[in-house]
């Protein structure tokens, strides 16, 4: 008898450490790749990281020089992305959750946003190239390369908008609409400060997919070499993942320039990790004295 | 004796979706006094309450049949904007909702929003605060969250906000259900106070509570007013069994 538990608990034991086990090198293997991963491109490109890299022209065809106008444009780009992705899709979330008549209407649309986040990237590029660069005459600019990428991220925004919409206490609007204030005052001043948070955790998804992609920005904003910075919206920019591409794919020193290719994909990774950090930092301090 | 009416009801059936919450209501709230509305849980005495201050627009699918006046107006008309009812009839919740802000801008928050009262903001926070029996215990941290509060001191903040809205009544929604002994009394004794300028109307589930505090008393059953009279006739001697059944305890 006694025994019999015994072994039991035994079995149960080793159940438990089995489990524990294969999630542990789960964990391992994921943790693993990735740190491979960086290691790997820091290694290769640490390199050619100096000042000059950073802050001058590309020289001698791109096989030499600086990538200061890709991080430029990628930053133009990213940032430009946001001004648009973030306003209409905080807006769509508004109307979504506190505004709409929940029902079929509602729910084919989300599904619908929750589809447009699953197409291919390059579709949008095509969308973009066709509505912005085409039809609206923006040409290949950084208006088209931004309004592009900025309904590319527009679903993620609007999901984790709609969710930090929804964490914000019922309470809290019932408290100012039984006060007389407006529906839509108690939206600006009490639901929307509280979500602010959770919508900037979800954008930052956003950002870095922004930065990050090449599909869309091909046909609407980057150039495969630019001989100075742009001077307006409606100029062309080169842009760091696309330098990435055609350093890697299209030029005639595919060899050698593969330090450089490195060393551009190690400042991508700096520059979305300083915009992601940026936004940390200012929801940190949004969140400072926001308890409930 | 009788007092001036301020909402009188009359004939009101409230619907949630198909079903029936509230069966042909007809009842005069008096100016200036406090009424409790008693009875078990589902009785319908919330949604009498919410009712009031049309708070029950925000549940999609509800209805109302019937007349509700205030100071002689039906507010349920289809001209009458319920944010302008919500200014002249304050709420206060079951759980203490402050926001997540200081406690001066609690209170400020809807005299400068409304712009109601607008004119000195410091004065009114003062007076809403010193109305409360609240002033003392934080003048001197007004610009501290109101989340740092006790659960009876944010309870009485949240009567301070309603009160900074200068309403001529005050719904309650059992409004100490969710605090302790001491800051209970202390919310008992405020409401005494306020009686003088206010009326208050609220839902309690605590018997001894209706019984020390309101002046009449109005027992719900499954949506039905049963019995509504003077607090004393209602707990010494009512006029029907059920109202006996439950402030004796023997259900609900």
């Amino acid at each position: 008898m006694n025994e019999s538990i015994n072994s039991s608990m035994k079995w149960r034991y080793f159940k438990q450490t089995l489990f524990f086990g294969i999630v542990r090198l789960s964990f391992l293997i994921i943790a693993l790749a990735l740190g491979g991963l960086l290691l790997y491109i820091v290694i290769n490109g640490i390199g050619v990281i100096n000042l000059d890299f950073i802050t001058t022209m590309p020289t001698d065809s791109m096989t030499r020089g600086g990538i200061m106008p890709a991080i430029v444009g990628t930053i133009y780009l990213t940032v430009g992305a946001i001004l648009i992705g973030l306003p209409l899709g905080v807006a769509s979330a508004i109307y979504l959750t506190e505004y709409a008549v929940q029902g079929r209407m509602i729910r084919i649309i989300k599904i619908g946003i929750n589809c447009l986040a699953g197409v291919p990237s390059v579709v949008f590029g095509l969308f973009g190239l066709g509505l912005f660069v085409v039809m609206l005459k923006f040409g290949s600019s950084i208006l088209a390369g931004s309004l592009t990428l900025g309904f590319l991220i527009l679903p993620t925004i609007i999901g984790a908008a709609e969710e930090a919409l929804k964490a914000v206490p019922q309470t809290f609007r019932e408290a100012s609409l039984a006060l007389g204030v407006s529906k839509w005052q108690t939206i600006f001043r009490i639901v929307l400060p509280n979500a602010l948070p959770g919508i900037l955790t979800g954008s930052i998804l956003g950002v870095g997919r922004a930065a990050g992609e090449t599909a869309p920005i091909m046909f609407t904003a980057a150039a495969f070499f630019t001989a100075k910075l742009p001077e307006s919206i409606f100029g062309e920019v080169m842009a760091l993942p696309y330098h990435i591409y055609v350093l890697a794919t299209a030029g005639t020193h595919i060899e050698e320039t593969r330090p450089m290719q490195f060393g551009t994909v190690l400042v991508l990774i700096a520059v979305v990790l300083g915009i992601d950090l940026l936004a940390i930092i200012i929801r940190s301090r949004m969140r400072r004295n926001k308890r409930w | 004796m009788d007092a001036n009416m301020i909402i009188s009801l009359h004939n009101v059936n409230f619907y949630y979706g198909p079903s029936r919450a509230l069966n042909d209501i007809s009842m005069d709230f008096p100016e200036k006094q406090v009424t409790a509305l008693i009875g078990p849980s589902g009785c319908g005495k919330s949604t009498l309450l919410r009712l009031l201050n049309r708070m029950n627009d925000l549940i999609i699918g509800t209805r109302v049949e019937g007349k509700v006046l205030f100071e002689g107006k039906d507010i349920y008309d289809g001209h009458v904007d319920p944010v302008e009812i919500r200014r002249k009839i304050g709420m206060v919740f079951q759980k203490p909702n402050p926001f997540p802000k200081t406690i001066y801008n609690n209170i400020a928050y809807g005299p400068k929003l409304t712009g109601a009262n607008a004119g000195d903001l410091d004065a009114l926070v003062e007076q809403s605060l010193k109305q409360a029996v609240l002033w003392d215990e934080v003048k001197d941290v007004l610009n501290k969250s109101a989340m740092n509060l006790s659960g009876g001191q944010q309870q009485r903040l949240c009567i301070a906000r309603a009160l900074a809205m200068k309403p001529d009544v005050l719904l309650m929604d059992e409004p100490t259900s969710a605090l302790d002994p001491i800051s209970t009394a202390k919310i008992e004794e405020l409401i005494e106070e306020l009686k003088k300028n206010y009326t208050i109307i609220i839902v309690t589930h605590n018997m001894q509570q209706a019984a020390r505090i309101s002046d009449s008393t109005a027992f719900f059953y499954i949506g039905n007013l049963i019995e509504y009279n003077k607090t004393e006739k209602i707990f010494t001697n009512p006029d029907v069994k059920q109202t006996e059944d439950y402030i004796t305890g023997r259900f609900g």
